[in-house]
């Protein structure tokens, strides 16, 4: 056991000391964190900058109006539009252009024009040096609409509270079924299925080539032979596959971490960017599902980990290994491409069968999971199966692992291999 | 009291037979040469005796105890497929390898500062293995093998790769565990040194047995049959004398293997004023004439019976 020990450390260490771990594991989450905090911190420091934006308002009737609701605060509660009214003289194209020369000069932000038949569906313009800031534009847009549309009800003797009232939107409520009762479905389903089925797809992949590269330089630089003169061949491939878990569930630790830190101080810091944002609702999680999300990691990582351990012993370079792999990139694929069918149907037949396959089971079962709780029944059949198989799985590999290990030059048929079973 | 004793072992491997009913015994406090062309069944010998592959037949036991996994940790092994872990730091690297032998961390790091400063590599030890050369490397092999200084060292070929300064040391350490009384099994294809070091020796050929026992005792079996020539000249004419059966020739110099009953003074007098004879010594023939007459004839004998 201190053998296997002292394999696992050795493997833990070598990973988690490198840049791609640290990297991947630390900074992966504070890119992500980063890309969507900073435009909204950029957002909230640009809000600081005071805009003159002069209005020529061919009606006269908007332009009070329009600065009433234009009232957006600066931080130091002055106002951040000041709204400049110059009055529409006899040649309107030159006045126009005596406004884009002062825009030009940055002595005006902006300035809009309202023709005289906006009431009757003229649009008005904002002509800027930058008009791409969306949410500028769309607030212009917005206390314009707004302005337009009250005076239009108002000429047809409509009151436009009420208005407002009657025509307010309908909402639909997703609502989700589940034997603990009705829960409220906050679009989150989903998301979480696929994002979790997308880590354990991602996970399950990288740590099985990890383990796989570990195997084939330690037969590629011949320390192989020096090691299993002081351990079994079993005991090095059970401290590696260890050793490597271990890493990913360093990595899964922090990476948890960072998400309940986002999820505490990333709606304050979002409801302090975006007014409005507070509002916003996290997805709920139920925590069976982060629970089921550890077992099949656990399971689904033994299963392929022992693969790729085994596909490493049987090959001298990665080069070789890539055509091996291609069956078990199928196995880790073809659950991802039926995901689609599971969502919509996940309790029908074909979606019972194919989350019992065990090489599926961890990313369909663990899908079935988070859209509609299958029966319990079905969840401990998969996992049986899945532990089944790996049991039978690692009695075969390490068999091969064995005697692949100290096997140089010509990469094994299959009737080698089956050779190499038989073997005392 | 023997180091090593296997008895009657073979390995098959599918349908191809690596070894077939090996026995023998290594005395302890001895130095023991295994010997073999390639393929003769070396390695997986080596690695039965290391547990790593398991006999089909037979028995082995090491130091008076049948060979399991536990005996690995008193069992140096150092193979000729062999390597160290590139990216570790040397000292890290050796901790684990100690480690993994059964070394706990308390024991392994005085012995591995100790050896270090002794084969003059103390400096090295914070340095990644990959930034070694090839000679250090070899000699921090050695290292991790004789770390523990077990009872019994098996070292195959330990001198490749090393220049004479570094044969020289790893020679005088190999000497000195003798005299301490361990057992170090020698292998390699280098015949001068083992007719320089080892005691006994064994020589496989096709997974078999065809020589075992005292070096002194095999040569002596031989006789003094053997003619060594150094010479200036034309030496061509030589394996056609009838005193004569075999001939070496180095170019400048010649082992000639005599018949039965030959006079070596009616070579020597064939041989005066068709060549420049500068030595004509009659001794025991070399380890190297005796490994290519064992293992030749049986290749030859195979040829023919294909």
């Amino acid at each position: 056991m201190r053998k296997i020990l002292a394999v696992i450390k050795r493997e833990y260490l070598q990973i988690v000391r490198t840049k791609g771990f640290i990297i991947g594991t630390v900074l992966g989450p504070v890119a992500m964190a980063a890309l969507i905090f900073i435009p909204m911190l950029i957002a909230m420091a640009s809000g600081g900058e005071k805009k003159t934006v002069g209005v020529i308002d061919t009606t006269g009737e908007i332009f009070a109006d329009l600065d009433q609701k234009l009232d957006y605060k600066m931080s130091d509660g002055s106002r951040r539009y000041t709204l400049s009214q110059v009055a529409p003289g006899s040649d309107i194209a030159a006045q126009r252009n005596g406004l884009s020369r002062k825009v030009l000069a940055k002595k005006l932000s902006a300035y809009i024009f309202i023709p005289a038949d906006i009431l009757t569906g003229g649009a008005a313009e904002y002509a800027a040096l930058n008009v791409s800031d969306f949410d500028e534009v769309k607030r212009l847009n917005e206390a314009l609409n707004a302005v337009v549309i009250e005076k239009r009800l108002k000429k047809e003797g409509l009151d436009p509270a009420k208005v407002a009232q009657y025509t307010r939107r309908v909402g639909l409520k997703t609502i989700k079924v589940t034997e603990r009762g009705e829960q409220e479905d906050v679009g989150g389903t989903f998301v979480i299925a696929y994002v979790l089925v997308l880590i354990l797809y991602m996970t399950l992949f990288f740590y099985g080539s990890i383990i796989m590269r570990g195997v084939i330089e330690e037969k590629s630089s011949r320390v192989v032979e020096v090691v299993l003169s002081s351990l079994r061949p079993f005991e090095l491939m059970a401290g590696k596959i260890l050793g490597i878990a271990a890493v990913g569930l360093t990595q899964y630790a922090i990476w948890a971490l960072f998400g309940m830190a986002a999820s505490r101080y990333g709606g304050m810091l979002a409801a302090g960017a975006v007014p409005g944002a507070s509002g916003f609702k996290m997805a709920t999680i139920p925590p069976y599902i982060f629970v089921y999300f550890v077992v099949f990691f656990i399971l689904g990582y033994f299963l392929y980990s022992v693969l790729f351990a085994t596909i490493g012993s049987m090959v001298n370079s990665e080069k070789e290994a890539q055509q091996l792999l291609f069956p078990i990139s199928m196995l880790l694929v073809v659950p991802m491409l039926m995901m689609m069918l599971v969502l919509k149907s996940p309790s029908g037949s074909t979606s019972v069968v194919l989350s019992l396959i065990p090489f599926f089971a961890p990313i369909l079962m663990l899908m079935r999971i988070c859209v509609l709780l299958p029966p319990f029944s079905q969840i401990a059949a998969s996992i049986g199966i899945l532990i089944l198989t790996i049991i039978l799985l690692i009695w075969v590999a390490a068999k091969i692992y064995r005697v692949g290990i100290l096997m140089y030059g010509k990469r094994p048929n299959i009737g080698e291999i089956v050779k190499w079973i038989r073997y005392k | 009291m023997n180091a090593l004793e296997i008895e009657n072992v073979s390995k098959r491997f599918g349908d191809f037979c690596a070894v077939r009913n090996l026995s023998f015994r290594i005395p302890r406090g001895t130095i023991y040469g295994l010997l073999g062309p390639n393929g003769a069944g070396k390695t997986t010998t080596i690695r039965m005796v290391m547990n790593i592959l398991i006999p089909d037949d037979g028995g082995i036991k090491v130091l008076d105890r049948r060979m399991d996994e536990a005996m690995k940790a008193h069992v140096g092994y150092l193979p000729e497929d062999r390597g160290l872990y590139p990216k570790m730091k040397v000292g890290e690297m050796m901790l684990f390898l100690a480690e993994i032998k059964g070394m706990t961390k308390v024991k392994a790091k005085p012995a591995i500062d100790r050896w270090l400063e002794r084969l003059d590599l103390g400096e090295w030890r914070g340095k990644k293995v990959e930034a070694l050369s090839k000679g250090m490397q070899q000699k921090i092999q050695f290292i991790v093998t004789v770390l523990h200084e077990q009872d019994l060292i098996i070292l195959d070929e330990p001198f490749a790769g090393l220049d004479p300064l570094n044969v020289k040391l790893i020679k005088d350490i190999m000497l000195e565990f003798k005299d301490k009384g361990k057992t170090i099994i020698f292998s390699t294809h280098r015949m001068e040194q083992v007719e320089m070091i080892c005691d006994n020796i064994c020589l496989l050929n096709k997974a078999r047995m065809v020589l075992e026992g005292s070096l002194q005792e095999i040569k002596k079996r031989y006789g003094k049959n053997t003619v060594v020539l150094d010479y200036e000249g034309d030496g061509g004419f030589v394996k056609d004398l009838p005193e004569v059966v075999k001939v070496d020739d180095y170019g400048r110099s010649m082992e000639i293997k005599l018949r039965d009953k030959a006079d070596p003074q009616s070579l020597l007098r064939s041989l005066v004023g068709r060549v420049r004879v500068h030595r004509f010594e009659i001794q025991e023939p070399s380890l190297n004439a005796i490994f290519i007459d064992n293992v030749g004839v049986d290749h030859e004998k195979d040829t023919s019976g294909h």
